[in-house]
């Protein structure tokens, strides 16, 4: 078992990588009652184009099927994993994004009995076409629900604007009509391809004895038998540098406009520290530009051009990614004319510098130690960062290592015209009686 | 837990030294009466005052200062618990111990003093085009929750069922009562709200509490006050309709249903409740969540919520707007069941341990540990956990039939998608 501190930030991590090729995480946290664990397969909606395990041809499957199988995973032929958990007091749940599938429970007791129920009910693949069938119309709700929530449809349209041909512009839970053509069948593919334990991460946060749950760990492991690790073959399109779709209006029941201003940044290819400097950079770059204390923000929100729903972010995985600024807003097209304006200006003239850069690189310092107090917040981003071949850990030190040129940098890769989109959602017209 | 020092009349600084977090949290709480009008007012306030002051008169010099503390978050926010309207200044920040800059703590509790008692006046009021941009601030606010059809579909729910009671007043007041207010009644809200509120001021973190509290005795000069006369919860009446059906342009429906209980926070009884609103629909085992969407495939998210404050208990579910009779009957039929005692050992068992977990895991945040022990207050000068788990242990499945029983629908709410049919 490797041991790796970070005295800076008083935490110790413990990893070791399992002869089946799971990699396991322990993270003990002092003073805290709870532990929570997360079981994580590099899986999500994106990888819809594969070839399955032990065969040579690639083949397709429906839209929507990562997120079908996670649900699914909760149903044994015994009955519910839920119960299970909530007899040893455990609140289990999963969640499937664009690349990662993940289940995970917290609990404050029982901690070795969940931990087996959850590496159990992950590595006990139970679909039957009875069960697979009586998934849909949860599903389906589950998607209309969605449908009818104004912020998700915003967010998914920029991102179908954004992207010509990669699979990220398909809706995480697929379609009502897509998730018809799922069957069990499909479901055995996708698991066995995926759910590999070399395909995945343990991450186990909180209450807990290393020593002591790594053993069991290995030794839960050392029973079950499985396939030789392979590697998994993913097939993504090609995908343009320019954005699919320039501009798109949708109408819903709102009571006012909501507009998203997407950015296709421009590398898609970074993994590692590379993707981890680069992230960073446009983040605080991004700040600076369209954060609380920008010249931009001040102008927008005094002229009533925002409110307190504006957001941005930047966001990068390995084969996509976004900047997304938006709010809702009576001024829709004055809004969008100022984003664009704001990036214009710092492409022709980069408008700050060290103390600029000192002052966001603070603020971010503050923000990922204030997030060390989440087990979830470790938990989740720490699984995220390893499947993109990077460590949490390196995050104050790779921004305390900044300079100004990195921001503006990374921003350059961002800035182009061609790489620009905006959705909006207008309200619907209400017809006359 | 915390240790309470008292430092005025209706002020008590609550203090938890602990090195179990990595920042410190600040709350400070202003209570008083919640009514429409003071609702309207003190969001106002609360927005206003974070926007900027007399040291940082704009917002971009405040959120410097702020980023340059290393992100120390600070927000004020408006909220009610019972008929008791509370703004809070939350504060976050880094433990210096983290950094190699020392001294921000000071600092911070210096930017809190500012931000309560130097406001952004200009001639006695607080600056107008300041004031104006934040009243139309918290009116976006209010008119935002249309387009989260779930909370407003709740929202319409209460306004329909408990016109005028504190259950339905929303915590940022209405549209009316927001436009209306002028910037001097604006003013004698704010001087009201640090002179004559109640006030529970927290902090979580690694600092001693003589610390703090002598800090804040030598610089916020709070004054011995009266606090807000504790008023009991206005009651429940019933509502003049028991169903109502509204449209709108969406796919799924939205249905809403509203019990009354006479159990509240405040009854021995309490606890019982808790339990029977887990067995019923707080949990993924819960007989809503097994039979509605389980079994029956109907719905992704069904469930029930107890408001203890109001005596009420609320379901909520997804589903396609052609199910709602079939939904309302089996939704009844499993309160029904819970009415005849057809609760088994282990629905008892997993809603006691996942009540309990509940409770240790908020702990597990200072955010957490001030809103539970704020709220516990009230029955308890010394909340451990314990005090909650002991109260849940000996209920039986008896108990929870009875306390079912004395259940009543009061309003059964639709928001239906169906209208497609209208516009062709």
């Amino acid at each position: 078992m490797h041991k790796v501190e970070f005295e800076q930030l008083e935490e110790t991590l413990f990893h070791e990588k399992l002869d089946n090729g799971l990699n396991v995480y322990i993270l003990p946290k002092k003073g805290f009652s709870k532990t929570f664990a997360t079981f994580t397969t590099k899986y999500g909606s994106i990888d819809n184009h594969f070839v399955p395990l032990g065969e040579t041809e690639p083949m397709k499957v429906p839209d929507g099927i990562a997120h079908f199988l996670e649900h699914k995973m909760f149903e044994k032929e015994e009955g519910d994993v839920f119960q299970e958990f909530s007899k040893q007091g455990a609140s289990a749940n999963a969640f499937t994004s664009f690349t990662r599938t993940a289940y995970l429970f917290s609990a404050t007791g029982e901690i070795d009995k969940n931990v087996k129920t959850l590496l159990d009910f992950v590595q006990t693949p139970y679909f039957t076409e009875k069960t697979v069938e009586k998934e849909k119309g949860i599903i389906a709700q589950e998607i209309t629900m969605y449908d009818d929530q104004p912020d998700w449809r915003l967010y998914f349209g920029i991102i179908e604007n954004l992207y010509e041909n990669h699979p990220v512009k398909i809706d995480i839970a697929g379609t009502v009509d897509s998730i018809q053509d799922i069957t069990a069948e499909h479901l055995y593919t996708c698991y066995n391809t995926f759910y590999h334990p070399s395909n995945m991460v343990l991450f186990i946060v909180g209450n807990v004895d290393p020593d002591q749950m790594m053993k069991l760990v290995k030794e839960d492991q050392a029973q079950k038998t499985f396939e030789k690790p392979t590697e998994i073959k993913r097939i993504y399109p090609d995908e343009p540098k320019e954005v699919a779709i320039k501009e798109r209006v949708l109408e819903m029941s709102v009571q006012k406009p909501k507009v998203f201003y997407g950015i296709k940044p421009e590398k898609l290819d970074l993994i590692g520290p590379d993707m981890l400097k680069h992230e960073l950079a446009a983040q605080l770059a991004y700040e600076l530009l369209f954060g609380r204390t920008s010249d931009f923000y001040h102008h927008a929100y005094e002229n009533d051009w925002i409110d307190e729903s504006y957001s941005f972010d930047y966001s990068l995985e390995n084969g996509f990614g976004y900047a997304l600024i938006g709010s809702d807003t009576h001024k829709p097209e004055i809004l969008i004319k100022e984003i664009k304006h704001t990036l214009q200006n710092a492409v022709e003239k980069w408008p700050f510098g060290q103390e600029d850069l000192d002052r966001v690189r603070r603020k971010k310092i503050g923000f990922f130690l204030r997030a060390l107090n989440s087990p979830e917040y470790i938990a989740n981003q720490f699984t995220h960062y390893a499947f993109n071949e990077m460590n949490l850990f390196d995050v104050v030190p790779v921004l305390e290592e900044f300079e100004v040129v990195d921001l503006q940098n990374a921003f350059a890769l961002v800035s182009h015209e061609s790489q620009h989109s905006v959705f909006t959602i207008m309200p619907k017209k209400k017809d006359a009686q | 837990m915390f240790e309470t020092i008292n430092i005025a009349k209706g002020v008590n600084v609550h203090v938890n030294e602990t090195t179990q977090f990595k920042t410190i949290n600040f709350s400070i709480k202003f209570k008083d009466k919640l009514t429409k009008e003071k609702a309207s007012a003190r969001s106002i306030l609360a927005n206003v005052l974070q926007h900027s002051n007399e040291v940082y008169p704009s917002h971009t010099a405040l959120r410097m200062v702020l980023d340059d503390l290393y992100g120390t978050s600070l927000y004020i926010d408006s909220s009610k618990r019972g008929n008791e309207h509370v703004v809070t200044l939350n504060v976050e920040t880094v433990n210096d111990q983290y950094l190699s800059e020392k001294g921000v703590l000071e600092k911070v509790l210096n930017l809190m003093y500012i931000v309560l008692f130097k406001p952004n006046f200009e001639h006695g009021l607080f600056k107008e085009t300041i004031f104006k941009r934040e009243k139309n601030a918290v009116i976006q606010r209010i008119e935002s929750v249309f387009d989260e059809k779930t909370r407003y579909a709740q929202q319409r729910m209460m306004e329909l069922a408990l016109p005028n009671h504190p259950a339905s007043t929303s915590s940022n007041g209405t549209i009316e009562d927001v436009e209306n207010i002028t910037n001097e009644q604006l003013v004698a809200e704010y001087k009201e709200m640090v002179a004559q509120n109640e006030i529970e001021i927290y902090a979580v973190g690694d600092v001693k509490p003589e610390m703090i509290a002598s800090h804040i005795r030598e610089y916020f000069h709070f004054k011995d006050r009266e606090g807000a006369i504790a008023v009991p919860p206005l009651e429940l009446v019933k509502p003049e309709q028991s169903r109502v059906l509204e449209y709108e342009d969406m796919k799924q429906g939205k249905l809403h249903m509203a019990f009354f209980t006479p159990i509240t926070f405040r009854d021995e009884k309490f606890p019982v409740m808790q339990l029977m609103n887990g067995v019923f629909g707080g949990y993924a085992h819960s007989k809503l969540f097994v039979n509605i969407r389980e079994k029956e495939s109907m719905a992704y998210y069904v469930s029930s919520s107890f408001a203890s404050q109001f005596g009420l208990m609320f379901v909520l579910a997804g589903i396609d707007s052609k199910l709602e009779e079939k939904a309302v009957a089996l939704i009844l039929e499993q309160l029904e069941e819970i009415k005849n005692g057809n609760i088994s050992d282990i629905e008892l068992d997993q809603t006691k341990a996942l009540l309990t977990n509940q409770l240790k895991e908020a702990l597990d945040s200072a955010r957490g540990q001030i809103e539970i022990y704020d709220q516990y207050m009230e029955l308890t000068d010394a909340f451990e956990p314990e005090f909650m788990i002991n109260r849940w242990k000996n209920v039986t499945k008896k108990d929870i039939a009875a306390v079912a029983r004395q259940l009543s629908l009061e309003m059964t709410y639709f928001l239906s998608g169906k209208e497609d049919e209208k516009d062709a």
